[in-house]
């Protein structure tokens, strides 16, 4: 999908992150360009939502992020787009998809009312994402697949260079998941902005990403994704258990999963 | 500052010709409860999204501490349960922030302390416990003008503050990196809104007692969650039976010679029950 143009690109160079003494990530270098779709891919507790987070700021790291613009050789700081994995608020929350918007975007509270240029902006990236129908349903009550459109569409409408999504498809079912996907690839067709997606299901990243990036508390390998899903490479990553296997509910392609073992210390997504 | 409440005193007798209206006690008692109800239920939409209902009991009973050391001190008690109040929420606020604890550990380890070393200062001044009864059950009727200023205050304070960080309250509540992300202060935020709902908690224990406060907080907003789905019909749902609880409360209290605060949290409790099977039976409707 890489394009003629020339691509702005996020840089992270000899990244590191400690967290309570232990050392989360180490000496991390990755590219995320603008334009491509970058699979993230590792086993739980590789760093990968730690990975997003120093990205976005939320955790201290050492090291460097940088944004660099490819025709000005200038740098900016650029708008950076997240999907978090799920969201944490009782099912029952009185907040509809207008009020979640809203409460993004307009200076005063919306039990005063959503402004009108809130309501356009909800309006507008909820038809491009398929998901106008969804404007005044309550959050809580939406399935896990319309719910990641509605964050998807939440993260689009601010127009980002970057868009960090962190398991986009966990709490989907399969045929929810291939048309997220699709949608997906199709919204990124149209507007050429940087996708880094955090994903175990390695027939996603197969079908869907130019680049991964294999990660493991530091990069195990990067490249293209043909020549970077190895066996090799994801017994590197997984260990020698690493399990590949296909089932065959879609036609065409086989689906590729990555067995689910703790690699190294192990323990819940840092 | 009669002054300053006589001509709203001379509306009220206009606009509300109630005969349990006519002693002067009553109107100071029907205001009150306009200027901290309607707060504590404002304060109690976020504060139940944030599923915080345990921090405002804790700090409604970190008061109970707070009167008995500023009685222990010859200090104003209300003065003291106010500051003791805001430090124990500050406290709470920065060590939940500090350890991998659960926030009701954090909370819970608090409570304890707190009351313990209230019950250590009473026991050790014997007598004591005459002076907490207007606080633990709440004693609407004997409040004081320059008390019906400071609810009035506590009322135009919380009003400005929902409408600077209400938003934020919510998206925080939703999911906090997703907050930061969205560029939303999330310390200055969480120890702002601990603070403001350690204020409204002391203040409102003026009117219904320690024991009951988080009711005021957390009743009319729960209730209103039976039955809202946006946030805007919540949150005034909430205001509206606050009020409405607040003011029959105290008329009911009046013909039946109970205790105010008591009645008051009994009819939100009542509107409570009638929302819950409001919700049940639209649910069947729409089954």
């Amino acid at each position: 999908m890489s394009g003629a143009v020339p691509h702005h690109t996020l840089e992270i160079r000899n990244l590191s992150v400690q967290a309570g003494g232990t050392e989360i990530l180490s000496g991390v270098d990755a590219d995320i360009r603008c334009g491509e779709i970058t699979a993230l891919v590792g086993p739980n507790g590789a760093g990968k939502t730690t990975l997003l987070l120093a990205i976005l700021g939320l955790v201290p790291y050492t090291g460097e992020i940088r944004f660099c613009h490819a025709e000005e050789h200038g740098r900016g700081t650029p708008r950076i787009g997240y999907v978090p994995q799920r969201l944490d608020f009782d099912r029952n929350t009185p907040m509809t998809v207008l009020d979640f918007f809203a409460i993004t975007s307009q200076g005063y509270p919306v039990i005063l009312g959503h402004s009108k240029s809130s309501r356009a902006a909800a309006q507008e990236s909820l038809s491009r994402g398929g998901a106008a129908h969804l404007v005044s349903r309550q959050l809580g009550k939406l399935s896990g697949g319309e719910l990641q459109r509605v964050l998807l569409a939440l993260a689009l409408r601010d127009d980002p260079d970057i868009l960090l999504l962190d398991e986009p498809v966990s709490g989907v079912d399969i045929a929810g998941e291939e048309l997220f996907c699709e949608f997906l690839a199709q919204i990124h067709r149209e507007s050429r902005f940087g996708l880094l997606l955090v994903s175990h299901d390695l027939s996603v990243v197969t079908s869907h990403a130019d680049r991964v990036i294999c990660l493991n508390r530091s990069v195990v390998c990067q490249g293209a994704t043909t020549e970077t899903l190895t066996p090799e490479n994801l017994a590197r990553m997984y260990g020698s258990g690493a399990r590949l296997f296909s089932h065959g509910h879609a036609e065409g392609h086989g689906h590729l999963h990555a067995g689910e073992r703790n690699a190294g210390a192990g323990g819940k997504e840092s | 500052m009669e002054a300053l409440f006589a001509p709203v005193f001379a509306v009220m007798d206009r606009l509300l010709p109630f005969s349990f209206l006519e002693p002067a006690f009553m109107k100071r008692a029907v205001l009150a409860m306009l200027f901290v109800a309607p707060a504590a239920a404002g304060v109690g939409v976020p504060l139940v999204h944030y599923r915080m209902a345990f921090f405002s009991d804790a700090i409604g009973h970190s008061a109970f501490t707070g009167v008995a050391l500023g009685v222990l001190l010859g200090i104003d008690p209300l003065l003291t349960m106010i500051a003791f109040g805001l430090f124990i929420a500050w406290a709470i606020t920065v060590v939940r922030g500090k350890t991998e604890l659960s926030p009701d550990t954090v909370i819970g380890v608090f409570f304890s302390a707190v009351i313990a070393l209230g019950i250590a200062v009473i026991s050790y001044r014997k007598g004591l416990t005459r002076n907490l009864q207007a606080y633990l059950y709440g004693d609407l009727l004997a409040v004081t003008e320059a008390e019906l200023a400071w609810m009035g205050a506590i009322f135009l304070g919380v009003g400005a503050y929902l409408y600077l960080a209400f938003n934020r309250l919510m998206l925080l509540g939703i999911h906090e990196g997703f907050a930061r992300s969205k560029g939303v202060p999330v310390r200055f935020l969480e120890i702002s809104f601990a603070l403001v709902v350690a204020l409204v908690v002391t203040t409102a224990i003026r009117a219904v007692g320690i024991l009951l406060v988080t009711a005021l907080l957390v009743v009319p907003a729960a209730a209103a969650r039976n039955v809202a789905r946006g946030t805007a019909a919540a949150f005034w749902l909430a205001v509206a039976i606050s009020l409405i609880s607040g003011i029959s409360g105290i008329a009911a209290s009046y013909y039946l010679d109970t205790a105010t605060g008591a009645t008051v949290v009994l009819c939100a409790s009542g509107l409570f029950a009638l929302t819950a099977i409001l919700r049940g039976s639209v649910r069947r409707g729409a089954a």
